[in-house]
């Protein structure tokens, strides 16, 4: 006889409770009137998905070198609108887009520290639930991988997003900045910020996507209290579209941060993303590109600077399916401390994407013996007609650059950081304002120092 | 320009041609004279990249009819190397790559090639950089593209730019451009058309082949033609193409439709 | 593909010729009894026989490796005769004047001259005949610096304690299949030794030479470096044409003590077989070379062109600290050939460096594989390793495949691999012909382009004829 108090549920268990208390918060933001039917679809068919699924495991393949499990045990509540001044946004602010700016605080817009001023006539920019978008029902939670738990969820839960609307053969050359903060309270909270970004034909744009803690400091420290973010940010490039997509996370220490991007490319469009992530204690991130045209280019550049126990995973995936695709991908980590770095590069060349020419390359650098990295490039290439080129690289800071430094008369930390710096350069050189690039290039090097 | 009597640089009359048996050009008709430049503009499977493959001699398509005279001389005869040596260049919509290979050893191959052609001395390696340094200006590209290999590892802009550097050493009497702005960043685009405005001159001709309106900005064209189903629907002037790019093909065929 | 494209791969093969010559032949198969002919023909010492024996009794045991990708009927080794050698008018030549003049005809018609006057200046050559070395040329010159070039059968008789000390230090005798089966039948190969701190004033060079239709071609060579020298060495291999596949099975053993470097290259242009895949040698060769000392360095660089089946990982063991191995690779297969052939890198020492340049060119209906093996052992801090593996495939029905292994051990190595596949096809050379460049031109240009980073390894006088051969190959296969 075994006594029923006695039985702990089983990890499964648990992973499939928690992720049904997650979905019952944000059960009451069902059937928003301002949405579309499509998106209203989409989001039934999320929560029926839901109904059969389970927060990740380090079982399932996508998930093997992430370990959610410290995430099941926090009593995580859907966080509610939070008194926020002017102050809590000083870290994230930047001139260049004081005019070209939206605000979420808890996935909670702003309006009082948003401003779209600055904007070219005709160009929309909002959110959803204040904003007339009446062409978005083809557009939002539309996007393929709408199936992967984290993306169901937050769409399960959608009731308000960031939209960026350019019209056809409009150049917005000013970035669009979209600031989302988390203001943590006394219990942990967790909210599901949403962006969606159109090109239409011909048209170019550049958007600046940015997480952090309010009131946090540039480098991050750790909030009151920790939270959970759960991002979702679909991106649609037209005919001949291009964007320019810089992506920083930098989340507070003890935060969670799970995120999915997902880009949809028609024919002869350029969509270049550059991902910097220094926060969270631990963050996921999908970024998943459909190449659905011919002659489409994807630059992707990554960089990953993280310390202590943090771990960073990045999962990137590009789908091809029509001749004449670009890919080039650099992802870069740094690790520091007990830090765990994750890459795992996905790029689909299917039979249809001939004289594709993809490049894949990943640099890792650590910087301690703890410190690990899990990479794992992944070509699969049914076409035969194609250039795929990939390269992984891991290694320390080495011995001799050190001393070369040291004997021009630099102290190890300034010889370390040079280092460093140099490193990660090449991807902040990338972001689209120099002095976002400086203010990362601080963070991380005060993440490292030792 | 339009120069009154200038010299004929290409002549194409009822210009049929197939690929695997399918009709592409169906009685294609276009003068183009020295100093000009020509647009042409088109949905998707219209024929204009073929008209242009055909034009350079692309082995996989077969002319069934029609001819076409270039400087007096039947184009059709002659070998695709023969007649990029005679001064017809296209500018690829995607230039293909060529591993281990110099940009600046393929370039002086290249410029050699045509120069042995027309009985011109070859040019050594010191005399050719001394070239290629003068024409990087007009596509504003770094010296150290040369060292490259051609097209290796180059983005979709870079390859458009390399494909106008090669043009400008080339020095063609026809240079057409297939789709050389599709997927062109902006920054990138104005480079390309001032390149090409610059090498435009009263002795040489451009065909320049587009599907987006956008181009037409920046390199302003003497005609415009619209293709559709494999012949020149219509011609006209630089308004033309603000009038497709607002209210699409369709509006030509239905105003033919109503002219008829 | 077009016409043009087709013509450029067919060359007919020069070096198919039969030379005519009496041979003291062994009859087909393999036993205990054919081991212990070998030996006795052979006059060798008795430990050679321990040698031989242990190997066969070894081989015995062994099945043949079948995770390479190439496919083969299945070999009987009873049918392959393990020694065959021109018959010769006495048992020990003195000089060349003594040589069957058949057999310097044979050579000279190769393209290697082996009389005073006609000889290569800087290059001195050891000449292989089915299972017996003819001659070596420089000895007496290369004797005044210590360098000792000669026939392994005439090391094993007057150098016994050096080819006792290394012959199977690097290549044991049961290592794989084919080691095990030449380590019981080898008849010949070139044995090179330099002395310490000696510079090898000249290009040591093999030319392997197969003439017997059944016989199979077992040769050893045994390269050892002393501390601080340096030796560059080069081997070639033609064979006949014939209906039937031959049996290639060589083992390589190189030796380079503290700061030796030794440069091994191969141009390899046995027969192909026809263009059906009829005939051509089966070529299982085990070559590895053993970095021993501190700072030592063995660069093997190989062409490899002929062969029906080529199976080969020249490899590098990195046991001194500092130690450097380099594999540079050209292989190109057409018709029906197949090959699957890379290198091992074996990082076992501190500081230990391999760089990997692997170019595969498959035209044809050929398979062209990369396989490779990095390996960095759990001491080997701060190893380093760059492989770079590129595919260019001609026309639509050739394959490529790259299998690259990675194993690190050690948390502060440092492993780079890239890899790429082209191709040269239709679009490749229409865009070069627009830009005014012929078929022909555009070709040679791509290739020459293509394996720069080979080709610039090889001795000078080598990389020339290299790039000869490759368009030789290759005329007709592009257009």
């Amino acid at each position: 006889m075994v006594s029923e108090t006695f039985i702990k549920p089983s990890a499964a268990d648990k992973r499939v409770a928690k992720l049904q208390e997650l979905l019952a918060q944000v059960s009451g933001s069902r059937g928003d009137s301002r949405i579309a039917p499509t998106v209203a679809e989409s989001q039934s068919r999320a929560r029926a998905i839901l109904s059969e699924l389970a927060i990740p495991s380090t079982k399932d393949e996508e998930w093997r070198f992430t370990d959610l499990s410290s995430l099941l045990d926090i009593n995580f509540q859907l966080a509610g609108p939070a008194a926020v001044d002017v102050f809590a946004l000083a870290d994230s602010e930047l001139d260049e887009t004081a005019n070209s700016r939206l605000v979420f605080v808890n996935g909670i817009y702003v309006p009082e520290l948003s401003s779209v001023a600055g904007l070219p006539a005709g160009v929309q920019v909002g959110n959803l639930s204040a904003g007339n978008f009446p062409e978005i029902a083809s557009y939002l939670a539309q996007q393929q991988g709408g199936q992967e738990v984290f993306t169901a969820l937050n769409t399960a839960g959608l009731a308000d997003a960031a939209v960026v609307w350019v019209p056809a053969n409009t150049i917005i050359e000013t970035p669009i900045h979209l600031v989302f903060l988390t203001a943590a309270g006394a219990t942990p909270v967790w909210s599901q910020p949403r962006a969606l970004v159109v090109a239409q034909r011909g048209s170019a744009c550049t958007i600046i996507e940015e997480y952090a803690a309010a009131r946090g400091t540039w480098c991050a420290q750790e909030a009151s209290n920790c939270y959970l973010t759960n991002a979702v940010t679909e991106i649609w490039l037209a005919e001949n579209a291009q964007v320019k997509h810089d992506r920083i996370q930098r989340e507070a220490t003890n935060a969670f941060h799970i995120s999915k991007t997902a880009v949809s490319q028609a024919k002869d469009s350029r969509y270049t993303c550059t991902a910097v992530t220094s926060g969270a204690k631990l963050s996921r991130h999908n970024l998943e590109i459909f190449q659905a045209g011919e002659g489409t280019e994807t630059v992707l550049n990554g960089l990953a600077g993280i310390s202590n126990s943090q771990v960073a995973d990045a999962h990137t995936a590009v789908i091809l399916n029509h001749p004449h695709g670009i890919v080039r991908q650099l992802h870069k980590c740094i690790a520091d401390g007990n830090a765990h770095a994750v890459f795992n590069g996905k790029i689909f060349v299917a039979k249809a994407a001939q004289l594709t020419d993809a490049s894949q390359l990943n640099r890792n650098l650590l910087l301690s013996r703890k410190a690990k990295v899990d990479t794992k490039p992944q070509l699969e290439i049914i076409a035969d007609n194609v250039k795929c080129s990939h390269g992984a690289t891991v290694s320390q800071l080495e011995p001799q650059e050190m001393f070369y430094l040291q004997s021009r008369g630099l102290d190890p930390a300034t010889s370390r950081n040079l280092l460093i710096d140099g490193f990660a350069g090449e991807i902040l050189a990338q972001l689209s304002i120099p002095a976002l690039g400086a203010k990362l290039s601080r963070c991380i090097a005060c993440r490292t120092d030792n | 320009m339009i120069i009154d009597n200038s010299e004929v640089i290409l002549s194409v009359r009822d210009l049929t041609a197939e690929i695997d048996g399918n009709q592409i050009l169906k009685g294609l008709t276009l003068e183009i004279k020295a100093g000009e430049i020509h647009a042409i503009m088109g949905p998707n499977g219209s024929g204009k990249s073929t008209f242009s493959k055909i034009l350079a001699g692309h082995p996989a398509y077969t002319v069934t009819g029609g001819e076409v005279i270039f400087k007096g001389k039947n184009l059709l005869e002659l070998e695709p190397e023969e007649r990029a040596r005679e001064g017809v260049f296209l500018a690829f919509q995607y230039p293909v790559e060529i591993p281990g290979v110099s940009n600046t050893d393929f370039l002086r191959a290249s410029c050699n090639a045509r120069r042995k052609h027309h009985g011109l001395p070859e040019l050594d390696a010191f005399d050719f950089e001394d070239l290629i340094q003068e024409k990087l200006q007009i596509v504003q590209m770094d010296p150290s593209f040369l060292s490259r290999s051609v097209n290796q590892g180059f983005s979709g802009g870079e390859k458009k730019r390399n494909e106008i550097l090669q043009m400008a050493i080339l020095e063609p009497k026809l240079g057409i451009l297939d789709e050389t702005d599709s997927g062109l960043d902006i920054d990138a685009l104005k480079i390309v058309a001032n390149g090409v405005n610059q090498l435009s001159n009263a002795e040489n001709a451009m065909l320049v082949i587009t599907h987006y309106q956008r181009l037409l900005n920046y390199i302003v064209p003497d005609f415009i033609h619209v293709m559709e189903g494999g012949r020149i629907l219509t011609s006209g002037t630089k308004e033309l193409a603000l009038e497709l790019e607002a209210r699409g093909y369709d509006w030509v065929k239905e105003e033919l439709a109503v002219g008829v | 593909m077009s016409t043009t494209a087709k013509n450029l791969v067919n060359q007919p093969y020069k070096y198919g010729f039969v030379t005519q010559i009496e041979s003291d032949t062994i009859p087909p198969g393999l036993s205990e009894d054919v081991v212990r002919l070998i030996w006795a023909k052979k006059n060798e010492p008795e430990f050679m026989l321990d040698f031989r024996l242990k190997a066969y009794r070894k081989w015995q045991a062994m099945t043949e490796p079948n995770w390479a990708a190439v496919k083969y009927p299945p070999i009987d080794y009873q049918k392959i005769i393990c020694y065959s050698a021109p018959k010769q008018k006495k048992a020990k030549l003195n000089s060349l004047e003594e040589v069957d003049p058949t057999l310097l005809e044979t050579f000279e018609k190769l393209g290697i001259p082996l009389s005073e006057q006609k000889r290569l200046s800087n290059v001195a050559v050891d000449a292989v005949f089915d299972s017996v070395s003819i001659a070596t040329t420089f000895r007496e010159k290369l004797a005044k610096e210590g360098v000792i070039f000669c026939s392994i059968s005439e090391a094993v008789h007057e150098y016994p304690e050096l080819v006792q000390k290394y012959l199977g230090s690097v290549v044991p005798t049961g290592d794989n299949f084919y080691a095990a089966l030449n380590s019981a039948v080898f008849s010949d190969g070139s044995f090179v030794y330099i002395p310490k701190g000696v510079h090898c004033p000249m290009e040591l060079s093999t030319y392997f030479r197969i003439n017997n239709g059944e016989s199979g071609q077992f040769e050893r060579t045994l390269i050892i470096a002393e501390e601080g020298s340096y030796v560059s060495y080069l081997e070639g291999c033609t064979a006949p044409m014939f209906d039937t596949n031959q049996l290639h099975a060589a083992v390589v053993e190189l030796v380079a003590l503290d700061n030796a470097e030794i440069k091994y290259s191969t141009v390899q242009n046995w027969y192909a077989g026809d263009e059906k895949g009829k005939g051509g040698i089966y070529n299982f060769v085990t070559k590895r070379g053993l970095c021993q000392g501190v700072n030592s360095k063995i660069s093997w660089t190989q062409v490899e062109t002929g062969s029906a089946i080529t199976w080969k990982y020249p490899s590098c063991v990195l046991i001194g600290d500092n130690s450097v191995g380099e594999f540079y690779s050209v292989a190109l297969t057409n018709n029906a050939q197949q090959a699957d052939t890379g290198t091992k890198m074996i990082h076992i020492g501190k500081n230990t460096r391999s760089t990997i340049i692997s170019k595969g060119i498959s035209a044809g209906r050929s398979e062209n594989s990369y396989r490779g093996l990095v390996k960095i052992g759990p001491n080997a801090e701060g190893a380093r390793n760059y492989s770079q593996c590129d595919s260019m495939l001609i026309g639509d029905n050739a394959r490529a495949n790259t299998f690259p292994y990675i194993q690190v051990q050690n948390p502060n190595g440092k492993v780079e691999h890239e890899a790429s596949t082209s191709k040269i096809g239709e679009d490749q050379l229409f865009y070069l012909a627009q830009r005014g460049i012929s078929a022909e031109d555009a070709v040679s240009m791509m290739i020459s382009g293509f394996c720069k980073d080979v080709f610039s390894q090889l001795p000078m006088e080598f990389a020339v004829e290299a790039d000869r051969l490759l368009s030789l190959k290759l005329e007709g296969s592009v257009g």
